[in-house]
């Protein structure tokens, strides 16, 4: 089974509870990864605040940062590649990538702040 | 004192800082080693003095006091504790990542939970049995855990859930991650905590309603939890009868004594001592073994000089003309609690608007009457309120119902405790915050509130990270000012910091200006609150306490302050707009020696046969 990798930026928690609104993006993401492993995918988080050796000993990873910096993130990896950066994967590309079946359409929407003007 | 009758194993002391939770559990130890019983002091105060006050030097490891047998004391740093606690992540990958990803981890956790978890870590091995504490019959500490890091503790879920991938992780443990073994260890010291033949909590309050109401709170939460075995303290009292001959000492007492008549019902029914107010510091073994006992009112010594001749520090009218001078802007009170931010969130307000100056005082008060009536009674002044309850009920809610949707049980549970974190509170008290402060281009925005610098860099660094995403999608290119521009601009925002004349709140206060320095916010200035000495007493017991003073309000103007402003203690608590004009308008000006008409001299006379004060002389 493909291995994904999520390589997220420095976060309180992976859940987003500390941002000053909650990141919708955030949320509908953990609910995602939450779908696609009950689904058999093979997902793993990585959040920098707490597991930093990670990053620095993914050559790929570090050298991203090293590049882009850690605003850039979040680095998706998909087989040890890089698949994705900067934004979360949707439902379907997870669903993609890890070779299962694709999702039921139509899902929540991941507008994060497109009313609030808080970006 | 009840509360050292044949004490438990472990003695914990709570309270705020500056009520004497430290100088407790000193007398406290130094009184069971008196009695023969082998004893370990462990101190977690950022400000701990223990090895002054035993005249020897303590530091990270346990060390015997050599003046008295059978005693042994150790002290803990949280900041250091935190810092090792940091290094613990960052150490393997200096010089491996690029520095400004250390910085935003290091930034990371740098929050007051991750203190907090690092303190309370590094006593957890004096609780479980082990060789190191064997030879010990009580351990007394100055500090005790707080609700929140319990029930992060005992819930299952804190500890399964940043082990499995993908599901989401608490917060404040975050920095746990990876010392999983250590679970089983923390399970046991949990135990311990919540046995009472094995713990007993000792809460350290003032006779102030404000302090008191923190310490019910306190008491509830933690014997919700299981600490059962609770006692009560308080601390700092004036002796009764009233000290004769002073008013301040006179209304202070009935103060007091009104708010030990009105006690909180979960403190009302707690076992309870009172501590008077010492006129000397607890420095030395001497003064620590007559911690317990009854003072009468020292004869007076010679005068008590407060402040150098010609020696006039600023009062609170100097910093408003300056303030007003300024032109328009936000005005931000902080601190600790209970030092008095929004009364003198109200003083200044109220000064600016007696100028003719529009004023809008927004306050989080939870009490709300020292507010209430300003909006009636003058012009140009708006009232506003955030109410911290309301706010992080709203956020919590809003959590609950969006991802909280998604969790099974343990989860929610997780996240409910996450949201009961001191950090989520102040985030949700930002929301509220960000609406108000935008008026400050207009008009002054006074408000007793504000985030740490921890949290906007925080929120600033996720900030970052959306401005770049819209960037991608729209590229607009307009200018967006952040809450945190605004703040680091000092034409834009004033902080001034407040706190008492007492060691440990300045401390304190000196680590919050460090804060708001790191995400690169000067202070203003400082205003020392509630300070005996500026306000002029008379009792001799007063006297000695605001000469104590003198040393912290030194450091302030000297080490902390770029300009700082004192206001006295008042007689009667400042309500309404003629007592907080009064209070802006106090004028501290040095006695002086040669002067002919002394403003301050000896008031008392003695009674040659009982050597009591009997007559007060004008």
């Amino acid at each position: 089974m493909t291995k994904i990798h999520i390589f997220d930026p420095v976060l309180c928690c992976s859940t987003g509870v500390c941002g000053v609104q909650v990141d919708q993006a955030l949320v509908t993401f953990a609910a995602d990864v939450d779908w696609a492993i009950k689904n058999g995918a093979q997902i793993e988080r990585m959040n920098l605040a707490q597991q930093p050796l990670a990053f620095a000993e993914n050559a790929t990873v570090k050298a991203f940062l090293e590049r882009s910096g850690p605003e850039a993130l979040p680095l998706i990896l998909v087989a040890g590649e890089v698949a994705l950066a900067g934004r979360y994967p949707t439902r379907t590309e997870l669903a993609r990538w890890a070779g299962i079946a694709k999702p039921l359409p139509p899902k929540i929407d991941v507008a994060c702040c497109s009313d609030s003007g808080c970006c | 004192m009840q509360f050292l009758d044949r004490p438990p194993r472990f003695l914990f002391f709570t309270g705020k800082g500056g009520v004497g939770k430290t100088s407790m559990a000193c007398a406290t130890a130094l009184q069971l080693a008196t009695e023969g019983k082998s004893i370990l002091l462990v101190s977690t105060d950022p400000a701990s003095n223990v090895g002054q006050v035993f005249g020897v030097s303590i530091g990270h490891h346990i060390t015997t006091i050599p003046a008295v047998p059978n005693l042994a004391a150790l002290e803990i740093d949280p900041l250091a504790a935190a810092q090792t606690f940091r290094e613990r992540i960052l150490g393997p990958v200096r010089g491996v990542l690029p520095e400004p990803v250390l910085n935003a981890i290091a930034e990371q956790l740098s929050g007051a939970c991750t203190t907090e978890i690092a303190a309370f870590d590094e006593f957890t091995a004096l609780l479980v049995d082990s060789a190191m504490t064997a030879d010990y019959e009580h351990i007394v500490f100055d500090t005790a855990p707080t609700g929140h890091t319990l029930r992060l503790l005992q819930l299952p879920g804190a500890w399964s859930r940043f082990l499995e991938t993908g599901k989401g992780d608490a917060s404040c443990l975050g920095p746990l991650a990876g010392l999983e073994k250590q679970r089983t260890e923390y399970q046991a010291v949990v135990r311990a905590l919540t046995d009472p033949a094995r713990t007993r909590l000792v809460l350290v309050t003032r006779a102030q309603r404000a302090s008191l109401r923190e310490a019910a709170r306190t008491s509830e939460e933690l014997f919700s939890l299981g600490l059962s075995q609770q006692y009560l303290v308080i601390n700092g009292l004036l002796p009764s009868p009233p000290l004769p001959c002073d008013e301040l000492a006179a209304a202070i007492h009935q103060r007091e004594q009104a708010a030990l008549a009105t006690l909180p019902d979960i403190l009302a029914t707690l076992p309870r001592a009172h501590v008077e107010l010492k006129p000397f510091n607890l420095v030395g073994l001497e003064a620590l073994r007559h911690f317990f006992t009854h003072h009468p009112e020292p004869a007076p010594s010679g005068e008590v000089e407060l402040f150098e001749s010609g020696d006039t520090p600023n009062n609170l009218s100097d910093l408003i003309d300056q303030i007003s001078a300024d032109g328009p802007g936000l005005i931000l009170l902080m601190g600790k609690g209970g030092v008095g931010k929004t009364t003198l969130a109200a003083a200044v307000a109220v000064g600016l608007a007696r100028k003719g100056l529009s004023v809008h005082l927004t306050t989080s008060d939870p009490a709300a009457h020292l507010t209430h009536t300003l909006e009636e009674s003058l012009a140009h002044l708006t009232v506003s309120r955030i109410d911290p309850t309301e706010e992080k009920e709203r956020h919590r809610q809003h959590v609950m119902d969006t991802q909280g949707a998604q969790l099974d049980a343990e989860g929610r549970a997780l996240l409910e405790e996450d949201l009961r974190s001191p950090c989520t509170e102040e985030i949700a008290v930002f929301q509220a915050f960000s609406r108000i402060i935008g008026e400050a281009d207009k008009r002054f925005v006074v408000m007793d509130t504000a985030p740490t610098g921890h949290t906007l860099l925080l929120l600033d660094a996720t900030g970052a990270y959306h401005r770049e995403v819209t960037r991608q999608g729209r590229n607009t290119g307009h200018h967006v000012t952040t809450p945190m521009m605004q703040l680091q601009n000092p034409k834009q925002t004033k902080v001034l910091l407040v706190t008492w004349a007492e060691t440990t709140p300045v401390l304190e206060t000196a680590n919050l200006q460090a804060d708001l320095r790191r995400a690169g916010i000067e202070p203003w200035a400082w205003i020392v609150n509630q300070s005996i000495a500026a306000a002029h007493p008379r009792a001799h017991l007063l006297r000695q306490r605001a000469h104590n003073e003198l040393g912290e309000i030194h450091a302030v103007s000297t080490q902390h302050a770029r300009r700082y402003a004192l206001v006295p203690l008042m007689k009667h608590e400042p309500v309404g707009v003629n007592s907080l004009l009064e209070l802006i308008n106090q004028r501290i000006e040095g006695s002086k020696r040669d002067d002919k008409e002394p403003r301050i001299e000896p008031l008392l006379q003695q009674n040659p046969k009982s050597g009591d004060p009997l007559v007060c002389s004008m």
